[in-house]
Protein backbone atom coordinates (compact mmCIF):
# COMPACT_ATOMS: atom_id res chain seq x y z
CA UNK A 1 0.00 0.00 0.00
CA UNK A 2 2.42 2.21 0.97
CA UNK A 3 3.91 1.78 -2.86
CA UNK A 4 0.70 2.69 -4.49
CA UNK A 5 0.52 5.99 -2.26
CA UNK A 6 4.17 6.83 -3.38
CA UNK A 7 2.75 6.50 -6.99
CA UNK A 8 -0.73 8.58 -5.91
CA UNK A 9 1.63 11.52 -4.35
CA UNK A 10 3.74 11.28 -7.77
CA UNK A 11 0.40 12.32 -9.41
CA UNK A 12 -0.54 14.95 -7.01
CA UNK A 13 2.08 16.53 -5.64
CA UNK A 14 3.07 18.57 -8.88
CA UNK A 15 -0.64 19.29 -9.66
CA UNK A 16 -1.21 22.55 -9.19
CA UNK A 17 -5.10 22.86 -8.36
CA UNK A 18 -4.16 20.38 -5.58
CA UNK A 19 -2.14 22.95 -3.70
CA UNK A 20 -4.50 26.13 -4.91
CA UNK A 21 -7.31 23.88 -2.68
CA UNK A 22 -5.80 22.87 0.20
CA UNK A 23 -4.40 26.37 0.77
CA UNK A 24 -7.41 28.01 -0.23
CA UNK A 25 -9.14 25.22 1.74
CA UNK A 26 -7.19 25.52 5.00
CA UNK A 27 -7.29 29.61 5.22
CA UNK A 28 -11.26 28.59 4.99
CA UNK A 29 -11.64 27.25 7.66
CA UNK A 30 -9.89 29.57 9.72
CA UNK A 31 -11.56 32.16 8.18
CA UNK A 32 -14.56 30.66 8.43
CA UNK A 33 -13.81 30.31 12.41
CA UNK A 34 -12.34 33.43 12.95
CA UNK A 35 -15.84 35.32 11.40
CA UNK A 36 -17.91 33.15 13.80
CA UNK A 37 -15.83 33.75 16.77
CA UNK A 38 -15.78 37.51 15.90
CA UNK A 39 -19.41 37.61 15.29
CA UNK A 40 -20.12 36.16 18.13
CA UNK A 41 -17.84 38.15 20.39
CA UNK A 42 -19.47 41.39 18.59
CA UNK A 43 -23.10 40.30 19.78
CA UNK A 44 -21.87 39.37 23.29
CA UNK A 45 -20.72 42.88 23.93
CA UNK A 46 -23.10 44.74 22.71
CA UNK A 47 -25.98 42.79 23.84
CA UNK A 48 -24.82 40.73 26.71
CA UNK A 49 -28.55 38.68 26.90
CA UNK A 50 -27.22 37.02 23.80
CA UNK A 51 -25.11 34.66 25.51
CA UNK A 52 -28.30 33.59 27.30
CA UNK A 53 -29.15 32.11 23.32
CA UNK A 54 -26.06 31.46 22.10
CA UNK A 55 -24.20 30.04 25.11
CA UNK A 56 -20.22 29.93 24.71
CA UNK A 57 -19.46 28.22 21.21
CA UNK A 58 -15.86 29.29 21.07
CA UNK A 59 -15.28 28.39 24.47
CA UNK A 60 -13.71 24.77 25.58
CA UNK A 61 -16.07 22.60 25.57
CA UNK A 62 -18.04 23.92 23.14
CA UNK A 63 -15.35 24.85 20.87
CA UNK A 64 -14.62 21.22 19.03
CA UNK A 65 -18.32 21.10 18.23
CA UNK A 66 -18.30 24.53 16.67
CA UNK A 67 -15.85 24.08 14.80
CA UNK A 68 -16.38 21.23 13.48
CA UNK A 69 -19.73 22.84 12.61
CA UNK A 70 -18.67 25.61 11.26
CA UNK A 71 -15.90 23.87 8.75
CA UNK A 72 -18.03 21.49 7.65
CA UNK A 73 -19.48 24.09 5.07
CA UNK A 74 -16.33 24.10 3.86
CA UNK A 75 -15.74 20.47 2.72
CA UNK A 76 -17.13 21.66 -0.98
CA UNK A 77 -13.61 21.85 -1.33
CA UNK A 78 -11.76 19.09 -0.84
CA UNK A 79 -14.93 17.17 -2.45
CA UNK A 80 -14.43 19.17 -5.40
CA UNK A 81 -10.90 18.76 -5.22
CA UNK A 82 -11.27 14.55 -4.84
CA UNK A 83 -13.73 14.63 -7.89
CA UNK A 84 -11.34 16.88 -9.81
CA UNK A 85 -8.43 14.33 -8.92
CA UNK A 86 -10.66 11.06 -10.12
CA UNK A 87 -11.90 12.90 -12.93
CA UNK A 88 -8.52 13.72 -14.65
CA UNK A 89 -7.47 10.24 -15.00
CA UNK A 90 -10.66 9.27 -16.81
CA UNK A 91 -10.15 12.32 -19.48
CA UNK A 92 -6.42 11.95 -19.40
CA UNK A 93 -7.08 7.94 -19.74
CA UNK A 94 -4.42 7.15 -17.27
CA UNK A 95 -7.12 4.86 -15.63
CA UNK A 96 -6.48 2.75 -18.34
CA UNK A 97 -2.77 3.27 -18.62
CA UNK A 98 -2.13 2.60 -14.46
CA UNK A 99 -4.09 -0.75 -15.27
CA UNK A 100 -1.95 -1.31 -18.39
CA UNK A 101 1.32 -1.10 -16.94
CA UNK A 102 0.50 -3.30 -13.99
CA UNK A 103 -1.86 -2.04 -11.37
CA UNK A 104 -4.52 -3.85 -10.56
CA UNK A 105 -8.35 -2.40 -11.04
CA UNK A 106 -8.97 -2.94 -7.25
CA UNK A 107 -5.42 -1.14 -6.25
CA UNK A 108 -6.69 1.63 -8.54
CA UNK A 109 -10.18 2.38 -6.55
CA UNK A 110 -8.56 1.48 -3.19
CA UNK A 111 -5.36 3.64 -3.45
CA UNK A 112 -7.80 6.89 -4.06
CA UNK A 113 -10.28 5.99 -1.09
CA UNK A 114 -6.63 5.30 0.83
CA UNK A 115 -5.62 8.85 -0.22
CA UNK A 116 -8.94 10.77 0.86
CA UNK A 117 -8.40 9.16 4.35
CA UNK A 118 -4.86 10.20 4.42
CA UNK A 119 -6.12 13.96 3.87
CA UNK A 120 -9.09 13.55 6.02
CA UNK A 121 -7.26 12.83 9.03
CA UNK A 122 -4.49 16.06 8.04
CA UNK A 123 -7.76 18.02 7.44
CA UNK A 124 -9.07 16.62 10.86
CA UNK A 125 -5.78 17.79 12.45
CA UNK A 126 -5.99 21.29 11.36
CA UNK A 127 -9.45 21.69 12.69
CA UNK A 128 -8.22 20.26 16.08
CA UNK A 129 -5.83 22.96 15.53
CA UNK A 130 -7.73 25.69 15.00
CA UNK A 131 -10.14 24.56 17.83
CA UNK A 132 -7.33 24.78 19.99
CA UNK A 133 -6.30 27.63 18.94
CA UNK A 134 -9.80 29.61 19.33
CA UNK A 135 -10.67 28.11 22.65
CA UNK A 136 -7.22 29.22 23.80
CA UNK A 137 -8.39 32.97 23.11
CA UNK A 138 -11.62 33.22 24.12
CA UNK A 139 -11.63 35.00 27.52
CA UNK A 140 -12.77 32.76 30.39
CA UNK A 141 -12.12 29.65 28.68
CA UNK A 142 -10.39 26.92 30.24
CA UNK A 143 -8.79 23.77 28.71
CA UNK A 144 -10.47 20.72 28.92
CA UNK A 145 -11.07 17.82 26.52
CA UNK A 146 -14.35 17.29 27.06
CA UNK A 147 -16.62 16.62 23.73
CA UNK A 148 -13.13 15.72 22.14
CA UNK A 149 -15.05 12.88 20.27
CA UNK A 150 -16.40 16.19 17.98
CA UNK A 151 -13.07 16.03 16.39
CA UNK A 152 -13.81 12.32 15.64
CA UNK A 153 -16.62 13.25 13.85
CA UNK A 154 -14.80 15.68 12.37
CA UNK A 155 -12.78 13.19 10.66
CA UNK A 156 -15.56 10.61 10.00
CA UNK A 157 -17.50 13.67 8.10
CA UNK A 158 -14.70 14.82 6.24
CA UNK A 159 -13.96 10.86 5.15
CA UNK A 160 -18.22 10.81 3.78
CA UNK A 161 -18.29 14.09 1.78
CA UNK A 162 -14.82 13.35 -0.06
CA UNK A 163 -15.46 9.60 -0.84
CA UNK A 164 -19.69 10.72 -1.50
CA UNK A 165 -17.29 13.17 -4.26
CA UNK A 166 -15.50 10.28 -5.01
CA UNK A 167 -18.72 8.43 -5.69
CA UNK A 168 -20.26 10.80 -7.96
CA UNK A 169 -17.02 11.44 -10.23
CA UNK A 170 -16.80 7.20 -11.09
CA UNK A 171 -20.38 7.34 -11.43
CA UNK A 172 -20.38 10.38 -13.92
CA UNK A 173 -17.01 10.12 -14.97
CA UNK A 174 -17.32 14.06 -16.09
CA UNK A 175 -15.94 16.64 -13.64
CA UNK A 176 -18.46 19.03 -14.66
CA UNK A 177 -21.40 16.66 -14.38
CA UNK A 178 -20.28 14.97 -10.97
CA UNK A 179 -19.31 18.85 -10.08
CA UNK A 180 -22.79 19.93 -10.38
CA UNK A 181 -24.58 17.23 -8.92
CA UNK A 182 -22.74 17.46 -5.85
CA UNK A 183 -23.77 20.83 -4.79
CA UNK A 184 -27.13 20.81 -6.01
CA UNK A 185 -27.81 17.80 -3.93
CA UNK A 186 -25.58 18.68 -0.89
CA UNK A 187 -26.78 22.09 -0.59
CA UNK A 188 -29.92 21.97 -2.03
CA UNK A 189 -32.29 18.74 -2.52
CA UNK A 190 -30.60 16.83 0.43
CA UNK A 191 -32.11 19.54 2.95
CA UNK A 192 -35.50 19.61 0.98
CA UNK A 193 -35.67 15.64 1.13
CA UNK A 194 -34.84 16.08 4.81
CA UNK A 195 -37.91 18.20 5.17
CA UNK A 196 -39.93 16.57 3.30
CA UNK A 197 -39.56 13.12 4.90
CA UNK A 198 -39.25 14.62 8.29
CA UNK A 199 -41.91 17.03 8.45
CA UNK A 200 -43.73 16.71 5.22
CA UNK A 201 -44.45 12.66 5.80
CA UNK A 202 -43.68 12.94 9.34
CA UNK A 203 -41.46 9.93 9.63
CA UNK A 204 -38.29 11.97 11.87
CA UNK A 205 -35.88 10.80 12.43
CA UNK A 206 -35.52 8.65 8.83
CA UNK A 207 -34.33 11.96 6.94
CA UNK A 208 -31.53 12.27 9.38
CA UNK A 209 -29.81 9.17 7.65
CA UNK A 210 -29.54 10.84 4.22
CA UNK A 211 -25.93 10.47 3.23
CA UNK A 212 -24.88 13.89 3.84
CA UNK A 213 -27.50 14.83 6.57
CA UNK A 214 -26.23 11.91 8.91
CA UNK A 215 -22.65 13.19 9.27
CA UNK A 216 -24.31 17.45 9.03
CA UNK A 217 -27.07 15.73 12.07
CA UNK A 218 -23.47 14.45 14.24
CA UNK A 219 -22.21 18.05 14.31
CA UNK A 220 -25.25 19.93 14.61
CA UNK A 221 -24.98 23.87 14.95
CA UNK A 222 -23.76 24.65 18.38
CA UNK A 223 -27.00 26.40 19.62
CA UNK A 224 -30.66 25.49 19.02
CA UNK A 225 -30.01 22.33 17.70
CA UNK A 226 -32.36 20.51 19.68
CA UNK A 227 -35.00 22.35 17.67
CA UNK A 228 -33.47 22.29 14.41
CA UNK A 229 -32.68 18.88 14.79
CA UNK A 230 -35.49 17.16 16.98
CA UNK A 231 -35.61 13.77 17.21
CA UNK A 232 -32.04 12.92 15.98
CA UNK A 233 -30.42 9.59 16.81
CA UNK A 234 -27.98 8.89 19.62
CA UNK A 235 -24.91 9.73 17.90
CA UNK A 236 -23.48 6.12 17.90
CA UNK A 237 -25.83 5.21 15.73
CA UNK A 238 -25.00 8.70 13.26
CA UNK A 239 -21.69 7.36 13.16
CA UNK A 240 -21.98 3.80 12.54
CA UNK A 241 -24.35 4.82 9.33
CA UNK A 242 -22.06 7.39 8.19
CA UNK A 243 -18.99 4.47 8.41
CA UNK A 244 -21.44 2.31 6.22
CA UNK A 245 -22.19 5.00 3.73
CA UNK A 246 -18.17 5.37 3.30
CA UNK A 247 -18.14 1.76 3.22
CA UNK A 248 -20.80 1.78 0.41
CA UNK A 249 -19.24 4.27 -1.77
CA UNK A 250 -16.11 2.04 -1.88
CA UNK A 251 -17.91 -1.10 -2.42
CA UNK A 252 -20.13 0.29 -5.63
CA UNK A 253 -16.70 1.99 -6.64
CA UNK A 254 -15.03 -1.08 -6.27
CA UNK A 255 -17.66 -2.77 -8.55
CA UNK A 256 -18.23 -0.75 -11.27
CA UNK A 257 -14.63 -0.25 -11.99
CA UNK A 258 -13.26 -4.08 -11.33
CA UNK A 259 -16.62 -4.90 -13.34
CA UNK A 260 -16.92 -2.44 -16.88
CA UNK A 261 -15.16 -1.69 -19.79
CA UNK A 262 -12.80 1.06 -18.58
CA UNK B 1 6.46 -20.54 -25.51
CA UNK B 2 3.67 -18.40 -26.51
CA UNK B 3 3.39 -14.86 -25.59
CA UNK B 4 0.35 -14.83 -26.02
CA UNK B 5 -2.69 -17.02 -26.74
CA UNK B 6 -6.22 -15.72 -27.60
CA UNK B 7 -8.87 -18.33 -27.61
CA UNK B 8 -12.34 -17.80 -28.67
CA UNK B 9 -12.25 -14.33 -27.99
CA UNK B 10 -15.75 -12.53 -28.29
CA UNK B 11 -16.82 -8.98 -27.09
CA UNK B 12 -20.00 -7.25 -27.94
CA UNK B 13 -21.19 -3.69 -27.28
CA UNK B 14 -24.42 -4.31 -27.09
CA UNK B 15 -25.30 -5.20 -30.86
CA UNK B 16 -22.33 -4.83 -31.89
CA UNK B 17 -20.14 -7.39 -32.29
CA UNK B 18 -16.53 -6.16 -32.40
CA UNK B 19 -14.88 -9.32 -32.08
CA UNK B 20 -16.70 -12.93 -32.79
CA UNK B 21 -14.58 -15.98 -32.17
CA UNK B 22 -11.02 -14.65 -32.36
CA UNK B 23 -8.32 -17.11 -31.56
CA UNK B 24 -4.38 -16.53 -32.22
CA UNK B 25 -1.14 -17.61 -30.77
CA UNK B 26 1.71 -15.06 -31.53
CA UNK B 27 5.43 -17.07 -30.58
CA UNK B 28 8.29 -15.65 -29.17
CA UNK B 29 10.66 -13.65 -31.20
CA UNK B 30 8.18 -12.22 -33.83
CA UNK B 31 6.77 -8.98 -34.86
CA UNK B 32 3.28 -10.26 -34.65
CA UNK B 33 1.03 -7.17 -37.20
CA UNK B 34 -2.50 -7.53 -36.54
CA UNK B 35 -3.70 -5.89 -39.58
CA UNK B 36 -7.05 -4.66 -40.58
CA UNK B 37 -9.05 -1.85 -41.54
CA UNK B 38 -10.63 0.49 -38.75
CA UNK B 39 -12.85 -1.09 -36.80
CA UNK B 40 -11.98 -4.18 -37.30
CA UNK B 41 -11.08 -5.39 -33.91
CA UNK B 42 -7.40 -4.66 -33.90
CA UNK B 43 -7.85 -1.91 -30.72
CA UNK B 44 -10.64 -4.17 -28.89
CA UNK B 45 -8.14 -7.17 -29.10
CA UNK B 46 -5.23 -5.30 -27.33
CA UNK B 47 -7.59 -3.87 -25.00
CA UNK B 48 -8.91 -7.48 -23.82
CA UNK B 49 -5.70 -8.50 -23.43
CA UNK B 50 -4.41 -5.88 -21.02
CA UNK B 51 -7.36 -5.86 -18.61
CA UNK B 52 -8.92 -2.50 -20.44
CA UNK B 53 -12.04 -4.42 -21.76
CA UNK B 54 -13.99 -7.43 -20.45
CA UNK B 55 -14.08 -9.74 -22.94
CA UNK B 56 -17.94 -11.14 -23.65
CA UNK B 57 -16.58 -14.63 -23.95
CA UNK B 58 -13.23 -16.57 -24.97
CA UNK B 59 -10.14 -16.69 -23.01
CA UNK B 60 -6.71 -15.59 -23.02
CA UNK B 61 -3.04 -16.16 -21.74
CA UNK B 62 0.13 -14.17 -21.58
CA UNK B 63 3.10 -16.50 -21.39
CA UNK B 64 1.18 -19.37 -20.99
CA UNK B 65 -0.28 -18.52 -17.95
CA UNK B 66 -3.33 -17.00 -17.06
CA UNK B 67 -2.80 -13.11 -17.34
CA UNK B 68 -2.06 -11.06 -14.20
CA UNK B 69 -1.22 -7.60 -13.16
CA UNK B 70 2.28 -8.83 -12.75
CA UNK B 71 2.53 -10.63 -16.25
CA UNK B 72 1.50 -7.02 -17.59
CA UNK B 73 4.05 -5.43 -15.64
CA UNK B 74 6.36 -7.16 -18.59
CA UNK B 75 4.68 -5.96 -21.33
CA UNK B 76 5.48 -2.82 -22.46
CA UNK B 77 1.95 -1.12 -24.05
CA UNK B 78 0.91 2.02 -25.98
CA UNK B 79 -2.63 1.26 -25.94
CA UNK B 80 -4.69 3.25 -29.03
CA UNK B 81 -3.36 6.83 -27.29
CA UNK B 82 -0.53 8.25 -25.48
CA UNK B 83 -2.05 8.49 -22.11
CA UNK B 84 -0.17 10.87 -19.21
CA UNK B 85 -1.28 13.44 -17.24
CA UNK B 86 -1.34 16.49 -18.95
CA UNK B 87 0.27 18.87 -16.13
CA UNK B 88 3.45 17.01 -15.37
CA UNK B 89 6.66 17.17 -17.47
CA UNK B 90 7.82 13.88 -20.01
CA UNK B 91 10.14 12.87 -17.00
CA UNK B 92 7.73 13.07 -14.46
CA UNK B 93 5.34 10.80 -16.59
CA UNK B 94 7.56 8.37 -17.12
CA UNK B 95 8.87 8.16 -13.29
CA UNK B 96 4.99 6.94 -12.52
CA UNK B 97 4.85 4.40 -15.57
CA UNK B 98 8.13 3.76 -14.09
CA UNK B 99 6.85 3.30 -10.17
CA UNK B 100 3.90 1.01 -11.63
CA UNK B 101 5.98 -1.40 -13.64
CA UNK B 102 8.49 -1.66 -10.11
CA UNK B 103 11.24 -0.44 -12.17
CA UNK B 104 14.11 2.04 -10.65
CA UNK B 105 14.54 5.50 -12.23
CA UNK B 106 17.57 4.77 -13.41
CA UNK B 107 16.37 3.65 -16.95
CA UNK B 108 14.44 7.19 -17.69
CA UNK B 109 17.06 8.71 -19.40
CA UNK B 110 18.02 5.60 -21.61
CA UNK B 111 14.56 5.53 -23.00
CA UNK B 112 14.08 9.41 -23.55
CA UNK B 113 17.44 9.06 -25.52
CA UNK B 114 16.28 6.60 -27.79
CA UNK B 115 13.20 8.32 -28.90
CA UNK B 116 15.40 11.75 -28.86
CA UNK B 117 13.03 13.62 -26.12
CA UNK B 118 16.04 14.46 -24.03
CA UNK B 119 15.77 17.94 -24.55
CA UNK B 120 12.41 18.38 -23.76
CA UNK B 121 12.12 16.02 -21.25
CA UNK B 122 10.98 19.01 -18.60
CA UNK B 123 8.48 20.12 -20.29
CA UNK B 124 4.69 19.47 -19.83
CA UNK B 125 3.50 16.94 -21.53
CA UNK B 126 0.64 19.55 -22.51
CA UNK B 127 2.78 21.57 -24.69
CA UNK B 128 3.81 18.37 -26.65
CA UNK B 129 3.30 17.79 -30.36
CA UNK B 130 1.48 14.72 -31.20
CA UNK B 131 4.63 13.26 -32.68
CA UNK B 132 6.71 13.75 -29.22
CA UNK B 133 3.27 12.64 -27.21
CA UNK B 134 3.95 9.22 -29.25
CA UNK B 135 7.49 8.93 -28.63
CA UNK B 136 7.23 9.65 -25.25
CA UNK B 137 4.07 6.77 -25.38
CA UNK B 138 7.07 4.86 -27.04
CA UNK B 139 9.67 5.41 -24.29
CA UNK B 140 7.06 4.15 -21.57
CA UNK B 141 6.89 1.22 -23.35
CA UNK B 142 10.96 0.49 -23.33
CA UNK B 143 11.32 1.70 -19.54
CA UNK B 144 12.69 -1.70 -17.95
CA UNK B 145 13.48 -3.19 -20.95
CA UNK B 146 10.50 -5.77 -21.14
CA UNK B 147 10.63 -8.56 -23.29
CA UNK B 148 6.99 -7.82 -25.22
CA UNK B 149 6.23 -5.05 -26.44
CA UNK B 150 2.48 -3.97 -27.25
CA UNK B 151 2.36 -0.87 -29.91
CA UNK B 152 -1.05 0.19 -31.35
CA UNK B 153 -0.72 1.91 -34.70
CA UNK B 154 2.68 3.12 -33.08
CA UNK B 155 3.78 5.21 -36.56
CA UNK B 156 0.44 7.38 -35.95
CA UNK B 157 0.91 11.24 -35.75
CA UNK B 158 4.79 10.89 -36.35
CA UNK B 159 6.45 12.56 -39.78
CA UNK B 160 8.19 10.38 -42.52
CA UNK B 161 11.41 10.67 -40.54
CA UNK B 162 10.02 9.63 -37.16
CA UNK B 163 8.15 6.87 -38.89
CA UNK B 164 11.13 5.65 -40.19
CA UNK B 165 13.03 6.27 -36.87
CA UNK B 166 10.31 4.17 -35.31
CA UNK B 167 10.22 0.90 -37.39
CA UNK B 168 14.01 0.87 -37.29
CA UNK B 169 13.80 0.65 -33.62
CA UNK B 170 11.31 -2.21 -34.24
CA UNK B 171 13.35 -3.83 -36.15
CA UNK B 172 15.95 -3.27 -33.75
CA UNK B 173 14.21 -4.77 -30.86
CA UNK B 174 13.11 -7.55 -32.82
CA UNK B 175 16.53 -8.30 -33.55
CA UNK B 176 17.24 -8.52 -29.73
CA UNK B 177 14.95 -10.73 -29.42
CA UNK B 178 12.06 -9.23 -27.93
CA UNK B 179 8.55 -10.30 -29.02
CA UNK B 180 6.80 -7.33 -30.79
CA UNK B 181 2.82 -7.07 -31.44
CA UNK B 182 1.49 -4.35 -33.54
CA UNK B 183 -1.75 -3.20 -34.80
CA UNK B 184 -2.27 -1.11 -37.89
CA UNK B 185 -4.35 -0.71 -40.74
CA UNK B 186 -1.17 0.28 -42.96
CA UNK B 187 -0.64 -2.86 -45.02
CA UNK B 188 2.48 -1.53 -46.01
CA UNK B 189 3.95 -1.38 -42.53
CA UNK B 190 3.11 -4.52 -41.85
CA UNK B 191 4.51 -5.87 -44.53
CA UNK B 192 7.93 -4.09 -44.09
CA UNK B 193 8.23 -4.65 -40.24
CA UNK B 194 6.34 -7.86 -39.12
CA UNK B 195 7.33 -12.04 -39.62
CA UNK B 196 4.10 -12.87 -38.55
CA UNK B 197 0.51 -11.23 -39.05
CA UNK B 198 -2.98 -11.86 -38.16
CA UNK B 199 -5.40 -10.09 -40.83
CA UNK B 200 -8.93 -9.23 -39.13
CA UNK B 201 -12.15 -7.85 -40.96
CA UNK B 202 -15.29 -6.58 -39.11
CA UNK B 203 -14.20 -8.74 -35.35
CA UNK B 204 -13.81 -11.21 -37.23
CA UNK B 205 -10.31 -13.37 -37.84
CA UNK B 206 -9.54 -13.95 -41.65
CA UNK B 207 -6.25 -15.70 -41.43
CA UNK B 208 -2.73 -15.81 -39.69
CA UNK B 209 0.34 -16.88 -39.69
CA UNK B 210 3.56 -15.95 -41.26
CA UNK B 211 3.58 -12.79 -43.38
CA UNK B 212 5.46 -14.06 -46.59
CA UNK B 213 3.18 -16.67 -46.78
CA UNK B 214 -0.16 -14.81 -46.52
CA UNK B 215 0.73 -11.19 -47.99
CA UNK B 216 3.58 -12.54 -50.22
CA UNK B 217 3.67 -10.85 -53.96
CA UNK B 218 2.13 -13.32 -56.61
CA UNK B 219 2.81 -13.35 -60.27
CA UNK B 220 -0.15 -13.64 -62.83
CA UNK B 221 -0.17 -15.00 -66.18
CA UNK B 222 -3.17 -13.83 -67.80
CA UNK B 223 -3.90 -15.80 -70.85
CA UNK B 224 -6.33 -17.19 -73.67
CA UNK B 225 -6.96 -19.46 -76.46
CA UNK B 226 -9.44 -19.87 -78.89
CA UNK B 227 -10.71 -22.64 -76.89
CA UNK B 228 -10.44 -21.82 -73.43
CA UNK B 229 -12.24 -24.61 -71.69
CA UNK B 230 -9.78 -26.65 -73.20
CA UNK B 231 -6.60 -25.10 -72.53
CA UNK B 232 -8.04 -24.94 -68.79
CA UNK B 233 -7.93 -28.71 -68.72
CA UNK B 234 -4.24 -28.37 -70.23
CA UNK B 235 -2.97 -26.02 -67.59
CA UNK B 236 -4.05 -28.37 -65.19
CA UNK B 237 -1.20 -30.40 -65.95
CA UNK B 238 1.29 -27.80 -65.96
CA UNK B 239 3.91 -28.35 -62.96
CA UNK B 240 4.27 -25.51 -61.18
CA UNK B 241 1.93 -22.76 -60.66
CA UNK B 242 -0.05 -22.22 -57.48
CA UNK B 243 -3.48 -21.95 -58.75
CA UNK B 244 -5.20 -21.69 -62.17
CA UNK B 245 -8.20 -20.15 -62.46
CA UNK B 246 -11.02 -19.94 -65.15
CA UNK B 247 -12.62 -16.36 -65.62
CA UNK B 248 -14.28 -17.35 -68.93
CA UNK B 249 -12.52 -14.58 -71.01
CA UNK B 250 -9.31 -15.44 -69.82
CA UNK B 251 -7.50 -17.73 -67.44
CA UNK B 252 -5.43 -16.50 -64.90
CA UNK B 253 -2.62 -18.59 -63.76
CA UNK B 254 -0.74 -17.76 -60.33
CA UNK B 255 3.24 -18.07 -59.91
CA UNK B 256 5.27 -17.69 -56.72
CA UNK B 257 7.17 -14.36 -57.08
CA UNK B 258 9.58 -14.25 -59.75
CA UNK B 259 8.93 -18.23 -61.42
CA UNK B 260 6.14 -16.90 -63.98
CA UNK B 261 7.99 -18.04 -67.21
CA UNK B 262 5.81 -16.78 -70.27
CA UNK B 263 7.72 -18.51 -73.39
CA UNK B 264 7.69 -22.01 -71.13
CA UNK B 265 4.15 -21.63 -70.95
CA UNK B 266 4.03 -20.50 -74.50
CA UNK B 267 6.01 -23.68 -75.12
CA UNK B 268 3.96 -26.24 -73.11
CA UNK B 269 0.90 -24.95 -74.27
CA UNK B 270 1.52 -25.09 -77.80
CA UNK B 271 3.28 -28.72 -77.48
CA UNK B 272 -0.16 -30.15 -76.14
CA UNK B 273 -1.76 -28.49 -79.07
CA UNK B 274 -3.03 -25.25 -77.90
CA UNK B 275 -2.66 -21.83 -79.62
CA UNK B 276 -2.51 -18.88 -77.77
CA UNK B 277 -3.90 -16.01 -78.46
CA UNK B 278 -3.56 -13.74 -75.38
CA UNK B 279 -0.33 -13.90 -72.84
CA UNK B 280 0.27 -11.26 -70.45
CA UNK B 281 2.63 -11.11 -66.99
CA UNK B 282 0.69 -9.34 -64.77
CA UNK B 283 2.40 -8.45 -60.95
CA UNK B 284 -0.59 -8.54 -58.12
CA UNK B 285 0.27 -5.49 -55.91
CA UNK B 286 -0.08 -5.71 -52.13
CA UNK B 287 -2.86 -3.79 -51.80
CA UNK B 288 -4.63 -6.10 -54.15
CA UNK B 289 -4.21 -8.98 -52.19
CA UNK B 290 -5.24 -6.45 -49.01
CA UNK B 291 -8.54 -5.97 -50.56
CA UNK B 292 -8.67 -9.53 -51.60
CA UNK B 293 -8.56 -10.93 -48.16
CA UNK B 294 -10.86 -8.01 -46.75
CA UNK B 295 -13.64 -7.33 -49.13
CA UNK B 296 -16.18 -10.21 -48.40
Amino acid sequence: MLHLLRIEWLKVKNYKAFWVFTILYSFAILGINYTGFYVNELAVQNMPASQMLLGTPYAFPKVWQTVGFMSSWLLYFPGILFIMLFTNEFNFKTHRQNIIDGWTRKEFVTVKFVFAIIFSAVATIFNFLVALLFGLITTGSHFSFAGIENVGYIFIQTVAYITFAMFLAILFRKSGAAIAVFFLYGLIFEWLITVLINFQMKLTPVGYFLPLQVTDVMLPIPFGDKVIYKGAPDPWILVVVSLAYIGAYYFFALKKFTKEDL
Amino acid sequence: MSVLTVENLSKSYGRIQALKNVSFSVPEGTIFGILGPNGSGKTTTLGTITDILKPTSGTYKLFDEPASAASRRKIGTLLETPNFYHYLSGVKNLEIAAEIKQHGKEDINRVLEMVDLTRRKDSKFSTYSLGMKQRLAIASCLLGSPSVLVFDEPTNGLDPVGIAEIRELMKRLYREGKTIIMASHLLDEVEKVCTHVAILKRGELITSGKVNEILSNEDIVELSAADNTKLFEVLKGMGNPSKVVDENAVIKIYFPVGTADLSAINNFCFNNGIILNHLILKKKSLEARFFELTNN
